[in-house]
């Protein structure tokens, strides 16, 4: 199935190396965005983006359960937004293995990135996009300081 | 730029109307505003017609402005088709006002018309996905989820952070339930209770179902003139447009400091106007879903920040209280037919500050009101677009 936005991860070839999302870093003052722009939003300057890797952990900012669905969804079904180390607040759907329900996420927790089909529906079975689901291992429960400083929950 | 009066008002009644189509429910919107201000077609010069979703839901995807005026009679004249999703009608009001400020013009016709009944809802609310940057549609963001959690206003983490209850969300509910029972327009004219509010379907954690906004066909229309050219076309009295202002969103990032875009573009209406927030009589604002409208007290610099459930608790926006908001039962009672909603808030005030509002008239005929729309949803953290209207009479 085609789709009106481009590729914003991929997934490398080399053993080993889970996905990640493509941003863009200004080389002016250091704004990182996701998904990639041409022009940085901060500094407002063109020519300065260059694409960046990021997102392989985030921390999950906010989180609902919607209850109803559009077409090519199914509910109920978890939708976030994920504070990633690199600077950007996104909006993300959850991983399928995460059983939907009350209390499964928590807002701070820590997040890893997943790929895999937007939704099991004829709809959208069959494109990938990226999605989070919460690092279970208890020892990472705090990102390194600096990413933890900068993913600091503010709203 | 010359002060700018509307002298007419027409609405077709929100709701379903399966058998009507966009220019069936357009015709008695603009023909209503014509009566109003004695106004014929042969006298307009120019007309702007709002609405956001009727290339994907009736598969008119261009010229509808032209398609709907032709069919009530007007042609010939400039016709601009506006799309701003959910605050087209305000940028069709915009347009107008500036054809006419500027000289352009001397007397123009903005109309807001949305046909949201097609016989399939999944498509419909497809179709206001679609009024969302597409990298965010595509991965299922629905408006609701935009209020629940989204960081632009994260109604959810407001439970956190200001305390706010399921109850204080539903309060808005109850009272724009309330002032669309007494509305012959209204979508919905049942008076709702906190439990009812509260207890009906979740629709999005934590937002429950007669805290959103429904599905609704509907239409509403202006014409406006010069101030002083008012009283050519008739004898009611001219209200005249003190400031009319359009902001796009702006792409933020986590920690932004600026102020939020509801709170600038109120700011710089009441700049324009010349008032502060205590000038105001009433309110139209946008609460597609109802708790936002409590965020909206803050933003509009009505109330210190968490003390918007207290505005309705001490019945100060209440129909009879201080500062009514939303006289006409607002998104979730009057309806949100989504790119007419702009100029069904300035046709209510209209009728509010002549008072023409019939059962829910607001006793001191207000002299100062506020129109606030806004809608579509961008990357970067942002509605797309804020309209703030204020009149003057």
């Amino acid at each position: 199935m085609s789709t009106a936005t481009p590729a914003n991860f991929v997934i490398p070839t080399e053993p080993g190396r889970g996905p990640v999302l493509l941003g863009s870093r200004c080389r002016s003052c250091g704004t990182v965005v996701f998904p990639r722009m041409p022009v940085c939003p901060r500094c407002l300057r063109n020519g300065t983006m260059e694409e960046t890797e990021l997102g392989r952990t985030g921390r999950l900012y906010s989180h609902t359960i919607a209850h109803f669905a559009p077409q090519g969804f199914i509910a109920p079904f978890f939708q976030v937004f994920v504070d990633l180390p690199e600077g950007p607040r996104i909006f993300s759907l959850v991983g399928a293995e995460v059983p939907v329900g009350p209390g499964v996420l928590e807002d701070r927790m820590e997040m890893r990135l997943v790929v895999e089909p937007v939704a099991a529906t004829p709809e959208n079975k069959d494109r990938l996009t990226y999605k989070y689901v919460p690092v279970k291992s208890a020892s990472s429960k705090s990102l390194p300081a600096e990413s933890a400083a900068r993913a600091r929950r503010d709203r | 730029m010359r002060e700018v009066a509307i002298i007419g008002v027409g609405a077709h009644p929100t709701g379903k109307f399966t058998d009507k189509p966009l220019k069936a429910l357009a015709y008695s919107a603009i023909w209503g505003a014509l009566d109003d201000s004695g106004v014929t077609p042969a006298e307009l010069d120019v007309a702007y017609v709002g609405n956001s979703l009727g290339g994907l839901l009736t598969g008119q995807e261009g010229v509808r402005g032209q398609v709907v005026l032709q069919h009530s009679g007007i042609s010939g004249i400039p016709v601009i088709n506006v799309e701003n999703a959910c605050a087209s009608a305000a940028t069709a009001l915009r347009g107008a006002w500036l054809e006419v400020a500027s000289g352009a013009a001397e007397v123009a016709l903005a109309v807001g018309v949305e046909k949201m009944f097609v016989g399939d809802s999944a498509r419909t609310i497809g179709a206001l996905s679609a009024v969302s940057e597409l990298d965010l549609a595509e991965m299922g963001m629905q408006f609701t989820t935009s209020y629940a959690i989204h960081p632009k206003i994260n109604l959810k983490a407001k439970m956190d952070d200001y305390g706010w209850t399921i109850a204080d969300f539903a309060k808005p509910a109850v009272k724009n339930s309330y002032n669309g029972t007494l509305n012959p327009l209204a979508q919905h004219r049942r008076a709702l209770t906190i439990e009812e509010v509260v207890q009906s379907r979740v629709v999005v954690e934590p937002l429950t179902l007669y805290m959103c906004a429904s599905i609704s066909d509907g239409a509403a229309a202006a014409v406006l003139c010069p101030a002083d050219m008012a009283s050519r076309f008739t004898a009611k009295t001219p209200i005249r447009i003190a400031s009319c202002i359009l902001q796009s969103g702006v792409y933020r990032l986590p920690g932004d400091a600026r102020a939020d875009s509801a709170t600038t573009s109120a700011r710089a209406a009441y700049e324009q106007a010349g008032i502060g927030p205590e000038d105001l009589d009433a309110i139209e604002l946008h609460d597609a879903m109802a708790p936002a409208e409590l965020m909206l007290y803050e933003r509009l610099g009505l109330c210190a920040p968490g003390d918007g459930p207290k505005l309705i608790d001490d019945g100060v926006t209440t129909l009879r209280g201080r500062l009514p908001v939303n006289p006409s039962g607002g998104l979730c009672s009057r309806g949100h037919p989504v790119g007419a909603t702009g100029l069904l808030q300035i046709a209510e005030l209209v009728w509010q500050m002549r008072g023409e509002a019939g059962a829910r008239q607001i006793e001191q005929r207000p002299k100062v009101a506020m129109a606030q729309n806004q809608g579509g949803l961008l990357l970067g953290q942002d509605s797309a677009a804020y309209g703030v209207t204020i009149l003057k009479r």
